[in-house]
C-alpha cells in the first residue's frame, strides 16, 4: 500500500505543471488577441478616452504583463480567482461555483446515457441479428462523427417542436423557476432529493433528457466499440467455449462477459471526461445550458481575462483530478498494474 | 497480397467504404466549378422569392437559403474549405507531431519528460475549446483554421508515435542494432519509422474524422471563412435559424455532409486498424 | 469489485430510466401542475441576461430594463406621449440658464421593505455612481459637478456647463436611487435590495432566471400581474421553442427576423413598436480611396435600404436616411433628399467616373462586419451590401470579419475602410445620435477620422441651447452636412417585437424601449 500512496502523491504532483502550462498558454493567447475587456464593453459607446484609461487602471491592465501573470497566479494559489473584468466587483469564483454544478450534472447524465447506449448497441453489435446488428456496428464505428449541434437540433425538432411523443420535452435551461427549488449544493438533482421536492426532481430530470441524450448518442459509440470488442474476445475464449459445452445458457454467458468489460469502461471514463467537457460546450450552446462552456464562450467574446483564466485553470485542474481518480481506481481494480 | 482480396480481409469493407466517401468529397472539391449547378453566392431564384428559404424543387434539389443561394451548390463549393483545412492540418500535425514523437521517444531523458508533459496537458484539454481560442487569435481563414487544428492534433500524433517507439525500443532487435554501432538517425529512419508508419496511418484516419468535427465547430462559430463564402459549418449555423420555421433543408444537408465526411475517415481509420489486427477500443 | 460496480451501475441506469419515464407521464398528465390561485404569474423569455444588478456598474440594455422596472428615477417617459414626466420628482426647475437643476421629490416613495426614499438616498446613490466609477459613471461625471440634498425632499444638481437636455440624462439608470443597503464605495453585482420602483427582486439565479414581485409600498399604480419571471435563453431558437412549448408567456428580445415572421404566420399575436436602434456603415475619411467625397457619396447612393430590410431582415427593420432615427423630434431624412429612395445606380456611376474609376479600373473597397454581436443576420447584411455595390459594375468589394473583442479595437484604431456598426441611445435626445459620431473630440472611437469645425460649432451650440425649435434647426443643418460629407452611411432602423402567448392580453413598451412589466396582463 505504501507504493500506492507514493503513486498517488506523484500523480497528484503532476497536475500542477499541467495546470501551469495551460494557464501560461491561455495568458499568452489572451494578451496576443487584439482587444481588451474595457473596449469590448465600452468600445462602441461614446465614453471619453480618459475614462477608459481610468477603468483600465482600476482593473490593473496598466501593469506590466509579467506582473499581471504572477499576481494572478499568486491569487490562484490562495484560491482567489480574481474579480471579473467586465462584471465589476464580481468574483470569478462565484461564476465558476454557479456554473460548474450545471456542467457536472450534464456530464454525469451524458455519461450515463452514453454508457447505457454503448452497452445496448455493443451487445447488439455482437449478439443482434441482421439489420440490427449492422446498424449497431455502424453506430459503433461512426456514431461519434455526428455533429453535436446538428443532432441536438434534430432531437429538439422531433421531441419538442413537433413532438412525436404525447408530451413535449423542455428545450433549454435546467429548471423551471416555478417549481421553487431551494438551492443547497447547486446540483439540482441532489437538491431536489434532499429537500424532498418531487415536482422539482421531475422537472430537473425532464430538462436533462435532451441534452444528455445528445451527448450520449455522440459519446456512446466509443463505449459501443469497447463493449463490442471485449464481448467478442470473451465469448470466443476457451473458458466460455467450455461453459457453452456444459450447456450454460447464452444469457448467463453474456452476463459473465459484460462484467469483464467494466474495468476498461471505468478506465475510459477518465479519458472521456475531457471529451465530455468539450462536447458539453456545443451541447450547452444548443440547449441554453448555463454551464462552464457557455460561460467561457461568453467571456471570450468580452475578453474577460480573469474569468477566462480562472475557468481554464479550473478545467485543467478538474481534468487532472478526474484522471488521477480513475488511475487510482484502475490500479485498485487491476492488481497487475505496478508503478 | 492479391488485389481482389482487400474486401475479404478484416476491415477491408470499411476501408473501401471510407476511401470511397473521402474520394467522393475530394472529387467534389476539385471539380466544384464543373459540378456545382450555381455559383456559391449566385441569387438563383427570382428576387421576389429571395428573403425566404425555398424548399427543394427540381431546379434546386436541396432547396435555397433566404438570400436565394442554392444549397446543393453551396455544399459542393463548401467541400473545398473542409477538404483544404483538414488536409492542411493533417500534414502540419504530422510534420510536427511525428518527428517530435520519434525523437522524444527514442532518446528519452528530460526533454522527453517535458515534451510529454506539455503534450499531455494540451491533449487532456477539450480540443474544441483550444481550437476556438487559437482561431480567435489568428482570425478567420483556411490557413489559420488549419493551424488551430494543428495545435489540437499534434499531441495526438506525438503520443501515439512515442508510445509505439517505446514499444519498439523494448524489442531485442534494437539491442543488436545498437551493439552493431549503427548511427541513431539511421536506426530511426530505417527501422523505427517503417514500423511506426501503420500507426500513423490509423491515427491519420481517426484524427482526421475528429478534425472534421472540430473544423465544423470552428466554422459553426464563424472562425474559418467569411460569409458569404460557402462552408458547411457556417451554413449549418445560419440554417439552424430557420429550422423551427420549417426550413429543415438548410440544416439537414450541411449536417449530413459534415457527418458523412467525418464518417468516411472514421471508417478508414477503424478499417485500417482492424487490418493490422490491433482493433481499437478507444 | 468489478462485479459490484456492474450491479450498481445497472441499478442506477434503471432508476434513471424509470424517473425519465415518470417525468414524461407527469408532463403529459399534469402540464405544469397546479396553477397558483392568486394574481397570475407572467413568464418572459429573453436571449439577454442580467449582468450586474447595480446601477453604478451595469451598462447594457437588458439589465437597464430590469432595473427600470425595479427602481424609480426622478423623471421618466410617459408611455403614451413620449414626453418626460415626473416620477419620484413632482416638479423641477432649471436655474442659471440650465446650469443648476432643482428637483422636488414626492413624500410617499418607499423601498420594498418600507424604508422611505428621500433626497439623501438620491444624492447618496448618485455620489456612489461617481465614486465607484463603473462603466456608466460617465453619464454622471460628464455632466454633474455636484449634487446635494437641500432638505429631505429637494435635490439640487450643479452641472459643469449648461445642458439643455439634462432631463433626458437624469432619466437614465445611473441616476436612480438605490436602497441604503448598497455599500457606498463598492459595487454590488448580485444585490437584490432594489429601489423604489413597482417591483422588488425576490430571486436572482445568474444565467438562468430572475423573479420579480410587486413592491408592496410602491406609490404608483399596482402591477397588473402578481409575479414576473424572466428566463434567459441561449438563442433565438431556444426562446421561440420555449414560447411554442408554452414554457413562457412572452418572447421578448431578441428573436431572429425569421422567427418573428414565422410565429406571425402561425397566428401568434406579435406586437410591433417603433425602435430607436440604428444600423450604419462607418466610413474612414482620412485614407484612400474613401478620403474622396465622391467615392463616399457613390457608396451611399448605391445602397438600396428597402432591399436590405426585406431580404435580410424580413421587414423587421426599416430604411433609415439619417443618423437620427425617425420618431425622434429632430429627424430629417437627409440621405433620401440627396440620393433618392432606392439604389441610385446612375448617380453612383457618374460620381465614380468623375474621379477616374471605370470597368477596367474598379474601385476596390473592404467592408468589415462582426458576425455575432448584432445577431445572426450580420453576415447576410454584409453579403447583400456587397451585391448592391457591385451592381454598379465599378466597385469590387472584399468582405472581412473579426469577432467582437477584436473588432472594437480595430475600429477604434481606424483600421477599417468601411465597417458595419449599430447604436443604442444612452439617453433620448438627438444629441446622442449626432455628437458621439460627428463632434471631432467625441468621435475618435469610430475611427472615421471625420473633423468638420462647422459641425463642431453647430453641435456645441445645440447642446447648450434650451429652445427645442432652435435646436431642431441646428440639427437639421448638421444632418444635411452629414449627407454631403458621408462619414457614415445610415442604413436601417430597428423595430421592436414582442411575441405573445395565447393567454397574454396586454403589453406596453416604454419610449426608452424597455418592456413595462407592470403592464403585462394575462388571463388565468
Amino acid at each position: 500500500m505504501g507504493s500506492l500512496a507514493r503513486y498517488i502523491a506523484l500523480r497528484a504532483a503532476l497536475i500542477v505543471p499541467s495546470v501551469l502550462i495551460l494557464y501560461t498558454i491561455v495568458f499568452v493567447v489572451l494578451r496576443v488577441i487584439p482587444g481588451d475587456p474595457v473596449l469590448a464593453v465600452l468600445g462602441t459607446k461614446s465614453v471619453p478616452p480618459e475614462e477608459l484609461e481610468r477603468i483600465r487602471e482600476r482593473l490593473g491592465l496598466d501593469k506590466p504583463l509579467y506582473q499581471q501573470y504572477i499576481e494572478y497566479l499568486m491569487g490562484v494559489l490562495r484560491l482567489d480567482f480574481g474579480e471579473s473584468m467586465v462584471y465589476t466587483g464580481r468574483p470569478v469564483w462565484n461564476d465558476i461555483a454557479d456554473r460548474f454544478p450545471a456542467t457536472l450534472e450534464l456530464a454525469v447524465f451524458g455519461f450515463l446515457a452514453s454508457v447505457v447506449l454503448g452497452l445496448a448497441s455493443g451487445v447488439a453489435a455482437v449478439k443482434g441479428r441482421g439489420p440490427i446488428r449492422a446498424l449497431a456496428n455502424f453506430y459503433a464505428v461512426t456514431g461519434y462523427t455526428l455533429f453535436i449541434p446538428w443532432i441536438g437540433l434534430i432531437l429538439i425538432y422531433v421531441f419538442a417542436v413537433n413532438p412525436i411523443l404525447p408530451f413535449r420535452l423542455p428545450v433549454g435551461g435546467r429548471i423551471s423557476p416555478e417549481v421553487g427549488l431551494r438551492e443547497v449544493t447547486g446540483l439540482y438533482i441532489v437538491d431536489s432529493i434532499i429537500t424532498g421536492n418531487i415536482p422539482a426532481l421531475i422537472d430537473v430530470l425532464a430538462h436533462l433528457v435532451l441534452p444528455s441524450v445528445t451527448l450520449g448518442i455522440v459519446l456512446g459509440s466509443a463505449y459501443a466499440r469497447l463493449v463490442r470488442s471485449h464481448l467478442r474476445e470473451v465469448l470466443a475464449s476457451e473458458i466460455v467455449a467450455g461453459y457453452r459445452a456444459r450447456g450454460i445458457p447464452e444469457i448467463l454467458l453474456l452476463r459473465h462477459a459484460l462484467r469483464n468489460t467494466m474495468v476498461p469502461i471505468v478506465t475510459y471514463m477518465g479519458l472521456q471526461f475531457a471529451i465530455l467537457l468539450g462536447g458539453a460546450v456545443l451541447t450547452e450552446t444548443t440547449f441554453s445550458w448555463p454551464g462552464l462552456g457557455t460561460l467561457l464562450l461568453e467571456r471570450i467574446e468580452l475578453r474577460d481575462y480573469t474569468a477566462i483564466q480562472g475557468v481554464v485553470i479550473f478545467f485543467a485542474f478538474m481534468i487532472g483530478l478526474v484522471s488521477l481518480v480513475v488511475d487510482v481506481i484502475y490500479a485498485l481494480l487491476d492488481p497487475r498494474i505496478r508503478y | 497480397m492479391a488485389k481482389q482480396a482487400i474486401l475479404a480481409r478484416p476491415g477491408g469493407l470499411m476501408v473501401t467504404a471510407g476511401l470511397s466517401i473521402i474520394l467522393f468529397y475530394v472529387a467534389l472539391a476539385v471539380l466544384a466549378p464543373i459540378l456545382a449547378p450555381y455559383g456559391p453566392t449566385e441569387v438563383s431564384v427570382p428576387k421576389e422569392l429571395a428573403g425566404r428559404p425555398q424548399p427543394p424543387s427540381p431546379e434546386h434539389p436541396f432547396g435555397t437559403n433566404e438570400l436565394g443561394y442554392d444549397v446543393l451548390s453551396r455544399i459542393v463549393w463548401g467541400s473545398r474549405v473542409v477538404v483544404q483545412v483538414v488536409a492542411l492540418s493533417a500534414v502540419l500535425s504530422m510534420a510536427v507531431g511525428v518527428p517530435l514523437g520519434l525523437v522524444s521517444g527514442y532518446y528519452g531523458g528530460p526533454v522527453d519528460r517535458v515534451l510529454s508533459l506539455v503534450m499531455d496537458s494540451v491533449y487532456a484539454f477539450p480540443g474544441i475549446l483550444l481550437a476556438i481560442a487559437v482561431a480567435s487569435v489568428l482570425g478567420p481563414s483556411v490557413g489559420n483554421a488549419a493551424i488551430s487544428l494543428m495545435v489540437v492534433y499534434v499531441p495526438t500524433y506525438f503520443r501515439m508515435v512515442r508510445a509505439r517507439v517505446l514499444e519498439l525500443k523494448a524489442r531485442p532487435l534494437m539491442e543488436s542494432l545498437w551493439t552493431a554501432g549503427l548511427p541513431d538517425h539511421w536506426i530511426i529512419l530505417k527501422h523505427i519509422l517503417p514500423n511506426v508508419a501503420p500507426t500513423i496511418l490509423v491515427v491519420f484516419g481517426l484524427a482526421s474524422a475528429d478534425a472534421i468535427l472540430t473544423e465544423a465547430g470552428l466554422s459553426f462559430f464563424g472562425l474559418v471563412v467569411v460569409y458569404p463564402e460557402a462552408d458547411w459549418g457556417l451554413d449549418l449555423y445560419y440554417g439552424k435559424n430557420w429550422l423551427l420555421s420549417g426550413a429543415w433543408w438548410l440544416t439537414l444537408f450541411p449536417g449530413l455532409a459534415i457527418t458523412s465526411f467525418a464518417a468516411g475517415f472514421a471508417l478508414l481509420g477503424e478499417g485500417l486498424a482492424r487490418m493490422m489486427g490491433e482493433e481499437r477500443w478507444s | 469489485m468489478a462485479q459490484k460496480f456492474n450491479a450498481r451501475l445497472a441499478i442506477a441506469a434503471a432508476v434513471v430510466l424509470i424517473i425519465i419515464l415518470a417525468a414524461g407521464f407527469y408532463l403529459f398528465a399534469g402540464q405544469g401542475g397546479e396553477q397558483a390561485a392568486q394574481a397570475p404569474t407572467v413568464v418572459i423569455g429573453v436571449t439577454d441576461s442580467v449582468t450586474e444588478l447595480d446601477p453604478a456598474t451595469s451598462y447594457d440594455f437588458f439589465t437597464w430594463e430590469v432595473l427600470s422596472n425595479v427602481m424609480a428615477g426622478l423623471v421618466t417617459y410617459d408611455p403614451d406621449t413620449g414626453e418626460i414626466v415626473g416620477d419620484l420628482a413632482t416638479g423641477w426647475e432649471a436655474r442659471e440658464g440650465g446650469k443648476v437643476w432643482v428637483f422636488t421629490l414626492r413624500p410617499d416613495a418607499k423601498f420594498a421593505d418600507g424604508t422611505p426614499c428621500t433626497a439623501q438616498d438620491v444624492v447618496r446613490s448618485i455620489k456612489r455612481v461617481m465614486t465607484i466609477g463603473g462603466d456608466p459613471s460617465w453619464l454622471v461625471t460628464e455632466f454633474v459637478e455636484d449634487v446635494r440634498a437641500i432638505d429631505d425632499y429637494t435635490v439640487e444638481f450643479r452641472l459643469k456647463q449648461p445642458v439643455g437636455y439634462f432631463l433626458a440624462v437624469v432619466a437614465t439608470i445611473p441616476y436612480h436611487p438605490v436602497h441604503p443597503n448598497y455599500p457606498d464605495n463598492e459595487p454590488a453585482p448580485d444585490a437584490t435590495w432594489g429601489g423604489c420602483g413597482p417591483y422588488k427582486i425576490s430571486e436572482f439565479k445568474r444565467g438562468e432566471y430572475i423573479v420579480l414581485e410587486p413592491n408592496p409600498y410602491y406609490y404608483g399604480e399596482k402591477p397588473k400581474n402578481g409575479k414576473v419571471i424572466i428566463k434567459f435563453y441561449e438563442s433565438s431558437q431556444a426562446l421561440r421553442a420555449a414560447l411554442e412549448a408554452g414554457d413562457i408567456d412572452v418572447a421578448w428580445r431578441t428573436l431572429n427576423p425569421a422567427d418573428i415572421r414565422d410565429l406571425q404566420d402561425r397566428g401568434y399575436n406579435v406586437k410591433e413598436a417603433p425602435g430607436l436602434f440604428i444600423r450604419y456603415i462607418v466610413v474612414k475619411v482620412d485614407a484612400p480611396p474613401t478620403d474622396r467625397k465622391e467615392v463616399r457619396q457613390a457608396l451611399a447612393a448605391a445602397i438600396d435600404r428597402q432591399e436590405l430590410a426585406d431580404r435580410v431582415f424580413q421587414g423587421t427593420m426599416e430604411p433609415l436616411y439619417s443618423m437620427v432615427p425617425s420618431g425622434l423630434w429632430a429627424h430629417y431624412p437627409a440621405f433620401k433628399d440627396k440620393y433618392g429612395e432606392g439604389a441610385n445606380i446612375d448617380l453612383a456611376v457618374q460620381l465614380l467616373r468623375s474621379v477616374g474609376y471605370d470597368e477596367n479600373n474598379k474601385l476596390k473597397v473592404e467592408l468589415w462586419y462582426t458576425p455575432t454581436h448584432y445577431g445572426d443576420t450580420e453576415a447576410q447584411l454584409a453579403a447583400v451590401i456587397k451585391e448592391q455595390w457591385e451592381a454598379t459594375g465599378l466597385i469590387e468589394v472584399t468582405l472581412k470579419s473579426s469577432e467582437w473583442g477584436q473588432y472594437v479595437e480595430q475600429l477604434s484604431q481606424g483600421q477599417f475602410m468601411l465597417s458595419l456598426l449599430g447604436w443604442y441611445p444612452d439617453y433620448l435626445d438627438p444629441d446622442n445620435f449626432l455628437t458621439p459620431f460627428l463632434l471631432s473630440t467625441a468621435n475618435t472611437w469610430t475611427g472615421t477620422g471625420y473633423v468638420n469645425p462647422q459641425v463642431d460649432e453647430l453641435l456645441q451650440q445645440a447642446m447648450t441651447e434650451t429652445d427645442q425649435e432652435t435646436r431642431a434647426q441646428l440639427y437639421k443643418q448638421v444632418q444635411e452636412i452629414l449627407a454631403e460629407d458621408v462619414p457614415y452611411i445610415p442604413l436601417l432602423q430597428g423595430k421592436l417585437y414582442v411575441v405573445l402567448g395565447p393567454n397574454v392580453v396586454n403589453v406596453e413598451i416604454s419610449p426608452l424601449q424597455f418592456l413595462i412589466y407592470s403592464s403585462i396582463e394575462v388571463t388565468g
